[in-house]
């Protein structure tokens, strides 16, 4: 946990130019695969070999080759190409879902340690009775009031996640509080807000993007399961977890259609982990 | 690890009189399920589109919109032309009787729907649950304090394995065990050979957890003088590891336990769809697509019941264990 | 997915009309019927071995074990027996009425009912039960009406009654045609009077028929397991043996994956599954016994909106039909094991089926947009797109996969790009099977197709899908909303004529007429298949009805 009492908001920049510095060879490799997902994301027209939407009936069902690098699905469309078109609508949903996530988590967690008292404990007993309940079935609660789309997909994940994140803003929040500098910042005569701003959230966030990073991962991996279910959205769009479903019917003949995408949404979540993980090792070698 | 706070939290709402701290914990407990109750109820209310019209159209495997007569017998037969207040009273007094309402489905008490199938899903999340315990105390015991290419490997294969979608790999364990070498059969069904996969799955994504908060506790511990002075004694490497490993994975484990309680019932929802198992993991499935939403509300009302006993026995399990937390 | 909505209609069928001819000369045809005399299809005789228990895998799991689904008909059959029964061809066949007779008017069928037969809890299956039976389908009581009899019936039904110890009597308000037709489904098998008093919850857990096998344990989300029937003297005479079934009972398993289903049928953990996946097509049919129904009624079909544009012009309609190769996006995305049905009226299986129909509008993208400039659709956007008047050519698919399996989801995406050539911009809306179900993307204003069928034996489903808009009440079996007055008027003709020939002339004429105004495009079939593994035999389904799997002849070869 990070204690130091001088704060600034530019520390999190220098952090960041350091961090870029000195990484370890599994660190610099995981970027890279996350840069090259965001790429496929932003851009996904740079790095396909094929339209990922062209049926091709002639090739349909192809294992892996030097044409079609990871084989092609039942309308001969390129395997490889949709993985990537997919990265773009999974990574948003990723996003999407830990920013949703973690601003619920941030309003009620930063909420309830401030005020303390009555709506500390009622909040904390809301965070206690969704964190009752588990992340898939919160998900599957969602998904049947208002029906399978991105946008619920989005907010099933988000809520699920957000009670975890809640609980853990507020133990940061509550521990930087009581730190002698926000007591020296409040006779000093600073206004509250102020103090919050400038001193409590900096502190409360720097862990928190580990936990950010990691959390994206794992968005994924609860979406593309709710879309395994099949009760994601089901459009042509190459959604990860569309291809993993829809390949979990070819699994005895046509192996890559499942076994690929599942592993573009590993190696993805691990590579975040991975720098998640390293973050975290370094905020907290800061101690 | 935001459980570790939360029961050292727990812990220090001990207060002195273990009496009052578990009526306390009762009492709350209580609170979250009401609260559970109360959301699952609020569920039921603003899903979209007329109950009425859907619980008709899926029962008749129709699409189209009703005559309005048999929408008005609907609505009479669940009492959704009721105020809210009356419909919310109801509800509760059935909950408090044991009563979780109907499915629109299968025409039967949700209660009894859970009850007969929430069975092979408990057997599955506790095998999962020991298997993980098993697999991550192995792996601590030969990596811990090592600095070889092979512990650089499983804590490598840890980390993956946290991160593997367990779905998937039930999926791929399915296909080359079962399907391809026959070495576990595919459809499993009670035997206890058909549990091997289905728990292999859920419980490796947990291994992966487990494994690498009990490394991080075991790691500082072998650093201490007490295990230098036991190996001073002639015990060996070995013993000493099993020896301060169990100890100390005591107490996280029971924390870890239940934290995973959540995460073992949404993997084996999953778990229980790839490998076509009885449990609640089907029905639950087959609810959502079908917007069956008692049985939907009535999984969340238990599941929540389910965390609320199984953090009473966590906090308990601490106050027995750890003779510490009585001092404070 | 076979037809999660299986629907309840049954035909007027041409060809049993062999049989309804003579009888029309008015009363016992007993010579039509002696070819069905029981024991007829005799393996008696031959050494068969029995015991052993069938270990099924199926789809999926009803609420109910009998219902109007599909997937309660095909349980049903196991374990209750029917009036009469009707063969491969069409015939009606002695069951547990061993004849009957039609009075003049039509009006009123007298069926001898087999002496000494039981239900499994020791009622007794005489006239008076099966009356009280079909009475309770017509009448108002949940617990005991027919959701599939009662709307065939409901308008002709009068009265159903004992007149002796072994005779019923049914009496019709209006002749009925289909009558004998509707007593053969599955869904109509005769139940225990007895076991129906303790109520439909009960009633649904562990029925009691007379057939076969006995209904021993729903283990809900795992299995229903049967057990043989020792007592069992009431086969159909369409069966191949009579007496007790050869196996000791059916472990009817519920396998929703298809891998864990068809690979439990690899491993010889199963010894027969329902619906083979496509992927896996060839393959069972090189190592397995392939049995097939393809469903009578509605074929698989696009229906186009034809009351709004762009479909509202038959031009376009066509030019849709002809731009798109809907055979190659069938075989390709359904893998060789489903035929393309080009014929949208009428399903092959159908007796009134024209197979000259069946390759109707096949792909010619020259005509398709000869047709569209024709209809005025000249002019295209940037993107390739058809304008007309200001207006893109933009067509919405509306489906839900609980009418599609996924592989025909794939075969809409072909379509989807096909249909781009000629200008079409398709638009897929993939519907979840809950808010399909509650109307999402299938108001007026939400669609220009949409995929929905109707399973039937035959043509009677004309009148469910053609039945014009009356008294301000809209046919919501219409998803088209074509209206075609001089079509009705065939249709209700072919309805009311109890001449075969004639019936089946009428009812062709319809389908003609269906196909050349193209409101519906054929897409494919859809179909029961089973896989059996090689040491189980003569297992076979019930091509009379919707294709129910028979185990009662199944028995295990002398290796097993």
């Amino acid at each position: 946990m990070s204690r130091s009492v001088e704060v600034t908001v530019s520390r999190p920049l220098g952090e960041l130019l350091e961090f870029i510095c000195y990484v370890p060879f599994r660190v610099a490799a995981s970027l890279a695969t996350i840069g090259f997902f965001v790429l496929a994301a932003i851009a996904p027209k740079v790095l396909q070999t094929h339209d990922p939407l062209a049926i091709d009936l002639s090739s349909s069902l192809q294992s892996p080759s030097i044409v079609h690098w990871l084989g092609t699905d039942q309308l001969g469309r390129d395997l490889y190409s949709r993985v990537l078109e997919g990265a773009g609508q999974s990574l948003a949903i990723g996003l999407g879902a830990t920013a949703l996530s973690m601003s619920v988590a941030l309003i009620l967690g930063v909420a309830a340690a401030l005020s303390g008292g009555l709506l500390d404990s009622i909040l904390t007993r809301i965070f206690d009775v969704l964190f009752a309940i588990p992340t898939l079935l919160l998900a599957l609660v969602f998904v049947t009031v208002f029906g399978p789309s991105v946008l619920t997909e989005v907010i099933a994940v988000g809520i699920g996640t957000a009670p975890g994140y809640a609980r853990m803003i507020r133990g940061q929040m509550l521990s930087i509080k009581g730190t002698g500098y926000v007591e020296a910042a409040k006779a000093l005569g600073h206004p509250f807000p102020r103090i919050v701003w400038r001193h409590i959230l900096p502190n409360a966030m720097s862990p928190l993007t580990a936990m950010v990073t990691i959390g994206v991962g794992q968005a994924i991996i609860w979406a593309s399961g709710l879309a395994f279910l099949g009760l994601g959205v089901a459009p042509p769009a190459p959604e990860w977890g569309a291809l993993l479903n829809a390949g979990r019917n070819y699994v005895i003949y046509a192996w890559w259609l499942e076994i690929i995408p599942g592993l573009a949404v590993t190696i993805f979540a691990l590579s975040l982990t991975i720098v998640g993980g390293h973050l975290q090792d370094r905020l907290e070698g800061k101690i | 690890m935001l459980i570790l706070m939360n029961g050292n939290e727990a812990v220090k709402r001990v207060a002195h009189n273990p009496l009052v701290w578990f009526a306390r914990r009762i009492l709350s407990g209580v609170a979250v399920v009401w609260a559970a109750a109360t959301f699952a109820f609020l569920i039921q209310c603003l899903l979209p589109g007329d109950r009425a019209q859907i619980i008709i159209n899926v029962r008749s495997g129709n699409v189209g919109p009703a005559a309005p007569a048999e929408l008005a017998a609907i609505n009479a037969q669940y009492g959704f032309d009721q105020p809210l207040v009356v419909q919310y009273a109801k509800y509760v007094w059935r909950i408090l009787h044991g009563d979780l309402g109907e499915s629109y489905q299968q025409h039967r008490a949700v209660a009894g729907i859970i009850a007969e199938q929430i069975g092979p899903t408990i057997v599955l999340a506790i095998a999962a649950l020991l298997m993980a315990w098993a697999i991550a105390i192995l792996t601590t015991l030969l990596i811990a304090g090592r600095d070889n290419i092979w512990s650089k490997l499983l804590s490598g294969a840890q980390i993956f394995l946290a991160t593997v979608p367990p779905y998937w790999l039930a999926t791929i364990l399915l296909v080359i065990f079962a399907v391809n070498l026959r070495i576990f059969p595919v459809v499993g069904e009670s035997s206890p050979m058909g549990l091997v996969l289905p728990t292999l799955a859920l419980a490796l994504e947990l291994s992966g957890f487990f494994g690498q908060v009990v490394l991080n506790e075991f790691t500082r511990v072998l650093e201490q003088p007490f295990v230098t002075s036991a190996r001073a004694r002639g015990m060996s490497d070995f013993g000493v590891r099993l020896h301060h490993v169990l100890r100390h994975a005591a107490l996280p484990g029971i924390t870890l336990s239940g934290w995973a309680l959540g995460k073992l019932l949404s993997g084996a929802i999953l778990i229980e769809v790839v490998f076509a198992r009885q449990g609640l993991g089907g029905v639950l499935v087959a609810a959502t697509s079908s917007r069956d939403v008692p049985i939907v509300s009535g999984a969340v009302l238990i599941s929540a019941g389910l965390f609320v006993l199984v953090s009473v026995i966590v906090d308990l399990a601490y106050r027995i264990l750890d003779p510490r937390m009585k001092l404070t | 997915m076979l037809s999660p909505t299986a629907r309840p209609t049954r035909r007027f069928t041409g060809r049993s009309n062999h049989l309804a001819r003579k009888m029309a000369a008015t009363l016992a045809v007993l010579s039509g019927l002696s070819q069905w005399t029981p024991s007829v299809h005799a393996q008696e005789g031959v050494a068969v071995k029995r015991g052993g228990v069938i270990r099924y895998g199926h789809f999926q799991e009803p609420a109910c074990l009998f219902g109007g689904w599909v997937q309660q008909w095909y349980l049903q059959r196991q374990y209750s027996d029917n009036l009469v029964a009707r063969s491969d061809d069409g015939k009606i066949a002695p069951w547990l009425a061993e004849s009957w007779t039609i009075s003049d008017d039509k009006k009123v069928y007298t069926f001898e009912i087999k002496p000494n037969v039981k239900f499994t809890d020791g009622t007794a299956l005489d006239a008076q039960a099966i009356a009280d039976n079909i009475n309770g389908w017509l009448s108002n009581n949940p617990d005991l009406r027919n959701p599939t009899a009662a709307p065939y019936l409901s308008d002709s039904f009068e009265l159903a009654k004992a007149i002796a110890p072994q005779r019923l009597q049914v009496t019709l308000k209006v002749p009925f045609e289909p009558l004998l037709n509707v007593f053969a489904q599955s869904s109509q098998g005769i139940l225990s009077p007895t076991a129906l008093k303790r109520g439909l919850a009960v009633n649904c857990e562990k029925p009691v028929g007379s057939g076969p096998f006995i209904v021993d344990k729903w283990r809900h989300g795992r299995e229903v397991t049967f057990r043989r029937n020792p007592d069992y003297n009431s086969a159909p005479a369409i069966a191949k043996h009579q007496g007790p079934a050869y196996v000791d009972g059916i472990s009817w398993k519920f396998l929703p994956d298809q891998t864990v289903r068809y690979g439990s049928l690899i491993t010889g953990e199963t010894d027969a599954i329902y619906d083979i996946p496509a992927v896996a097509w060839k393959d069972a049919n090189s190592r397995f016994a392939v049995l097939r129904h393809i469903t009578g009624g509605t074929p698989l079909r696009l229906a186009l909106y034809a009351a709004r544009p762009p479909f509202d012009d038959v031009l376009v309609r066509k030019a849709f039909a002809y731009s798109t190769d809907r055979k190659a996006a069938v075989d390709t995305s359904f893998l060789g094991s489903l035929p393309f049905e080009g014929n949208g009226a009428l399903s092959q299986s159908s007796p009134e089926y024209l197979h000259e129909l069946g390759q109707a509008y096949a792909y010619d993208i020259r005509k398709a947009n000869q047709l569209l400039d024709q209809a005025g659709w000249t002019e295209r956007d940037r993107n390739g797109v058809r304008v007309k008047n200001g207006n893109s050519l933009t067509v919405r698919i509306s489906y839900s996969n609980a009418f599609l399996k996924p592989d025909g989801e794939q075969a809409l995406q072909v379509i989807q790009q096909q249909a781009r050539a000629a200008g079409f911009d398709v638009r897929l809306q993939p519907t979840n099977p809950a808010d399909f179900f509650a109307g999402r993307n299938l108001g007026p204003d939400d669609y220009e197709i949409v995929l929905l069928y109707w399973v039937a034996p035959g043509a009677e489903i004309f009148r469910i899908s053609w039945k014009p808009d009356q008294n301000g009440e809209p046919n919501r079996f219409n998803p088209s909303r074509f209206q075609d007055s001089a079509l009705w008027e065939v249709i209700q003709r072919a309805e009311q004529d109890f001449s075969s020939a004639e019936r089946k002339g009428l009812y062709q004429q319809a389908e003609r007429k269906i196909v050349d105004e193209a409101p519906v495009i054929g897409f494919t079939v859809l179909d029961v298949t089973l896989a059996t593994s090689p040491s189980l035999k003569d297992v076979w389904l019930d091509h009379g009805s919707v294709g129910e799997p028979v185990f009662y002849d199944a028995h295990f070869d002398e290796r097993k």
